[in-house]
């Protein structure tokens, strides 16, 4: 598999499942554009740049998942926050379920392939 | 805050410049929260070349909102407004239509059946009476030709009616489709 390949497929992979880990970070509180960053940087392998994360926030706004609030900060302007709606929770409890769901199945994958 | 770096406003203005298909004040929030998180980064400690390489250039970064927001719009989740305008339309069309359409049925109906009806009975009972097989009961005032060419005429316009009642149940249904929700997906 070229390298060009691999870097799609991670890419694809990630998408999805920075939905998930978005809500996840909010599901702690309401936070605003870096911090959601920063947050989903320090877990390694996951974040898949600012590039990615900001045009998903938005995305999430726009289908209702989230919602924004301006915020004042101590330094600069207010800056506008992201919280999950009601409908952002729902969506998380599903995402969370077919994640599982998924990862195990991955699981039993992976050990049928690397006993036979 | 203005970042006053003229590299961080050089970037944003091109940021602003390439969003140029999204809503107004979605571009403006979009290019602000952009700002705040330059302003934030730097402020953090990070040099601002870096901070910028990170969010890649300016015409990516774009681009990655337009396949968001523009390539694969899903189908936003009804909010509670739309729900009421939805409820505002079918009660309106309720309260306007109903009388409306039971007279149109009603006569469209009654109309169209009994033309119809009455025109095969006039057009036979005139080419009998022309034959001479009419039954000395049945009494006619006009002479036979003119219940020959009066019977299809009367078909013909209870066709009509019937036509026309067709058509209006077909325009009904279209306009109570397009106010009832789409079916789900």
């Amino acid at each position: 598999m070229s390298s060009r390949d691999l870097g799609e497929w991670t890419s694809q992979l990630r998408r999805g499942v920075l939905e998930l880990c978005i809500l996840q970070v909010l599901r702690q509180g309401a936070s605003y554009g870096y911090e959601i960053v920063t947050t989903l940087d320090a877990l390694g392998p996951l974040a898949a740049g600012e590039n990615t994360v900001y045009p998903l926030l938005r995305r999430l706004k726009v289908d209702g998942v989230l919602e924004t609030f301006m915020q004042d900060s101590p330094a600069g302007p207010p800056r506008q926050y992201y919280r999950l709606t009601a409908a952002g929770r729902q969506r998380l409890s599903a995402l969370e379920k077919e994640w599982s769901a998924m990862v195990k199945a991955v699981d039993r994958c992976m050990q049928k392939g690397g006993a036979s | 805050m203005s970042l006053e770096h003229p590299l961080a406003e050089r970037y944003l203005s091109r940021l602003d410049e390439q969003l140029k298909d999204l809503a107004p004040a979605e571009r403006r929030e979009v290019v602000d929260e952009i700002r705040n998180h330059i302003a934030d980064a730097t402020r953090a400690g990070k040099p601002l070349d870096s901070v910028l390489q990170a969010l890649g250039s300016a015409d990516e970064l774009a681009r990655g909102y337009a396949v968001e927001l523009l390539l694969h719009p899903r189908a936003p989740s009804s909010t509670g407004k739309q729900r009421t305008e939805r409820f505002l339309a079918l009660t309106g069309l309720v309260v306007v239509g109903s009388i409306p359409t039971l007279v149109i049925v009603v006569v469209l109906a009654s109309v169209g059946v009994s033309f119809f009806g009455s025109g095969l009975v006039v057009f036979a009972a005139g080419i009998l009476a022309s034959v001479g097989w009419l039954p000395n009961e049945v009494r006619m005032d006009v002479a036979p030709i003119w219940a020959i060419l009066l019977g299809p005429l009367l078909v013909a316009g209870g066709a009509l009616s019937l036509a026309a009642l067709v058509w209006y149940v077909r325009f009904l249904a279209r306009v109570v489709r397009r106010v009832l929700p789409a079916p789900a997906r």
